[in-house]
């Protein structure tokens, strides 16, 4: 399957490449912490009702959380 | 000659405090960076035949700014002009994420900085599954690379044995696009004294405090001409060195499996449970605040009586007279006021920085932001939130890493509602004055209500936050994005240093304004504007010529308190509070507990007692006192000053008001502006006083 969703559809223990992010949406911070296009992110924790999601970047091995608000804008790829 | 300055760079949980620990020792002190209130840390350490200024910068992951954290790194780096600006920068990075540091290790030394490479941590390496060739490093970052270990000591010997090096030659690794090539090469005309990248810099960032205003017109004018939008240039830097370090780094570090993070993916599958994560959290909460009134219980029962003792031996070495009066009921008074506080405030800090070494505060804000959001607060609020328990002064400085301008400024403005620790004396005192000593479904109905003040001081935070949050206006979109860092064990060093710098500012911050209040007002209380106050034996014989001696001196020393310039203040006010069920003599409360609100029940010690000798530590007195005022009657009302209505109606105002001259400090210096000191000055204490009078008028 190579259609592109946003990260907050992923369950936790999916994996996926992130395509693209909505650059006018996001600040420059997401970039920094290494939101990268081409990076794979894995989910590892999503707080309950809609709260932040917990993600690893596979390739630096952090961890890294957000909003679901912000997840909306990411596009990954599984 | 100037002392050569270092400065420590880095990501935020790379131990680079810990570094900062180890090499300075004790020779460290936490000041403010001019004019704001972000923490500087500044250290020396004497090295090399010489003195090295060190200055641990806060953590950062980028040289553009988001919080005001990050902007004070920005400026010390970028500002040659500035006092911090380093000699030479000390990059610190762990194993696990070397790329990010290299990103900044970059913009950095294309700022023009010297800088060398450290790799911190470096037994976790291991661990991590990390190799990394060195040699292939240095190359790459055109400086040497050291290795350290902050908790043990490794190689912090050969650091600062580099600290006189200071690389040169570093080729830019970053190329503007070409796109964004004629704009920069506009605004280079206006900057002819700084390095391309600087210019870059200064086109990337919405506002640079250190420019004039006219580079800054300029800069918008470029930006506006040539339709840039910075938010797009600094991402556009980001994925070019990111992507550019990623592939760089294939040869030189070679990552294998990540055990660290299996351990800390383990403990976060329950820490962080929908379900168990809540539990665990509010079972840790409950433990704190327990910890924090159990532990320091002994100890304050013990500055109590050693205290008591000290006064009681002065007053008793001192010839009688007002200098004696004032050293011990004013100055010495005054002192045991603000260390007794000492005890849970340094409990306190040590829990919460234990949370923050271990790595369990950031699990925390994710498990709170969306529970606070919809209050316009953010996950990281947690922790002013929770600090607020303690005092709101510290408090309100944490709310510094938060990002977004205005959920900061909310978290500001309500952080005080808190209970805090100063307010549980008064608290103590006016319940076990107007609440019965019963039971109530099997608890003590006094505990409850202090549990119940405890949530009401909740509600009033969340409650207003969701107010201000529809009134003010946001000026950046609000997002939420941060580490979960793996578990560590603490760094006792860093959880001691912590400790120490948070009760020091209270004890000699928020102390100096206590002290001085208990000693101003001790001066209103013991002299009068006229006669009746100096020759009130007098007034009072004439008055009534029947009275005996000891009558006599009894209706003296109210009389002469009625005639000093604190009674005057006390009857002053009196118009104002009446409503509210309370006399003049709590006016006098009122008006000495606005510098601080502890101040509260010395003053009623001293209202009570004076010319007399009641010492308010000592429990068999305290209960002489507590029965002095149980039984002193309001003459407006003819019923007793203490009463269930005015008491909760006492109880109410002091839950709500702005009773603290140091937090009003506080916030004028970390928002920098008195418009909402005053806004929230006036928020709290309106509101205390229209609870109050709603529930003075409903009970009594």
């Amino acid at each position: 399957m190579q259609k592109s969703f946003s990260l907050d559809l992923l369950e936790v223990g999916e994996r996926a490449t992130i395509q693209q992010l909505d650059s006018s949406e996001l600040p420059s911070k997401f970039y920094e912490m290494g939101l990268l296009p081409g990076t794979v992110v894995e989910i590892k924790h999503k707080a309950p009702f809609h709260g932040p999601i917990g993600l690893q970047i596979s390739n630096s091995n952090l961890l890294i959380a957000i909003r679901k608000s912000e997840a909306l804008h990411i596009f990954v790829e599984k | 000659m100037k002392n050569p300055v270092i400065a420590f760079l880095g990501n935020p949980n790379v131990g680079k405090t810990s570094l900062f620990n180890r090499i300075t020792k004790l020779h460290q002190h936490v000041g403010n960076y001019p004019g704001i209130t972000v923490e500087k840390r500044d250290g020396s350490v004497k090295a090399n035949g010489k003195t090295y200024r060190i200055i641990d910068l806060p953590g950062t992951y980028t040289l553009f700014p988001t919080s005001m954290d990050e902007e004070i790194v920005y400026n010390v780096l970028a500002d040659s002009e500035n006092p911090a600006h380093p000699d030479l920068v000390v990059v610190v990075a762990e194993p696990n994420n070397i790329k990010r540091s290299i990103v900044l290790y970059q913009q950095a030394r294309e700022l023009g900085v010297p800088a060398i490479f450290v790799v911190n941590m470096i037994d976790e390496a291991d661990a991590k599954g990390i190799d990394i060739d060195y040699q292939k490093l240095e190359a790459y970052l055109h400086t040497k690379v050291y290795t350290t270990d902050a908790r043990n000591g490794k190689g912090i010997a050969q650091l600062i044995q580099a600290f006189d090096q200071r690389p040169g030659y570093f080729p830019g690794q970053f190329e503007v696009d070409s796109t964004y090539k004629i704009a920069l090469e506009e605004a280079k005309k206006s900057f002819p004294l700084h390095t391309e990248y600087q210019t870059w810099q200064f086109i990337a960032q919405e506002h640079v405090s250190f420019l004039t205003k006219e580079q800054r017109q300029t800069l918008i004018d470029i930006r506006e001409k040539y339709q840039l939008s910075s938010n797009i240039l600094q991402q556009t830097e980001a994925i070019k060195r990111n992507t550019k370090i990623e592939e760089d780094l294939k040869t030189i570090i070679l990552q294998k499996d990540n055990h660290h993070l299996h351990r800390t993916n383990k403990i976060d599958k329950v820490l962080l449970h929908p379900v168990w994560g809540y539990i665990i959290f509010f079972l840790l909460l409950f433990l704190v605040f327990q910890l924090v009134f159990i532990l320091s219980e002994p100890i304050m029962d013990w500055i109590d009586e050693n205290f008591s003792s000290l006064i009681d031996y002065t007053a008793g070495v001192l010839p009688e007279g007002p200098l004696s009066d004032l050293l011990t009921q004013g100055i010495l008074a005054g002192i045991g006021g603000i260390i007794i506080f000492v005890p849970q405030i340094a409990i306190l800090f040590l829990l919460i920085s234990l949370m923050e070494e271990t790595g369990y505060m950031s699990r925390v804000v994710f498990l709170m932001d969306r529970w606070l959001r919809p209050y316009g607060l953010n996950g990281k609020s947690v922790i002013p939130l929770m600090s607020g328990v303690g005092c709101a002064v510290p408090a309100i400085m944490a709310a510094r890493n938060i990002e977004n301008t205005k959920e900061r400024l909310v978290t500001m403005l309500v952080t005080p509602f808190m209970t805090c620790a100063a307010r549980l004396p008064i608290y103590v005192v006016l319940i076990s004055l107007v609440i019965p000593n019963e039971t109530f479904l099997g608890f003590g109905l006094q505990g409850l209500v202090l549990n119940l003040l405890y949530i009401l001081g909740v509600v009033a935070a969340l409650l207003s936050a969701a107010v201000l949050n529809k009134i003010i206006k946001n000026q950046h979109r609000s997002f939420l994005i941060f580490e979960l860092p793996s578990y560590k064990t603490p760094d006792w060093r860093n959880v001691g240093m912590n400790m120490w710098e948070k009760t020091a500012g209270f004890l000699f911050g928020a102390g100096k304004i206590i002290l001085a209040m208990a000693v101003i007002l001790w001066v209103l209380g013991n002299f009068g504007p006229n006669d009746k106050f100096s020759n009130a034996e007098e007034y009072v014989q004439q008055a009534n010529p029947t009275l005996s001696e000891a009558e006599l001196d009894e209706e003296t020393a109210s009389f002469r308190l009625e005639h000093s310039f604190l009674g005057y203040m006390g009857m002053g006010i009196e118009p104002l509070v009446r409503p509210l069920g309370y006399d003049w003599k709590m006016g006098i409360g009122l008006i000495s507990s606005f510098a601080a609100r502890e101040v509260f029940v010395g003053t009623m010690a001293t209202v009570y007692s004076l010319g007399e000798e009641i010492d308010p530590d000592d429990d068999e007195e305290r209960e002489t006192l507590l029965s002095r005022m149980r039984s002193e009657i309001n003459r407006n009302t003819g019923r007793p000053s203490y009463n269930l209505a005015s008491g909760i109606s006492l109880l109410l105002f002091y839950a709500f008001a702005m009773q603290c001259m140091s937090t009003i400090a506080i916030m004028k210096r970390e928002t920098g502006s008195w418009k909402w000191t005053l806004i929230q000055t006036v928020m709290m204490t309106g509101i205390a006083y229209i609870v109050a009078l709603i529930a003075y008028q409903l009970l009594k």
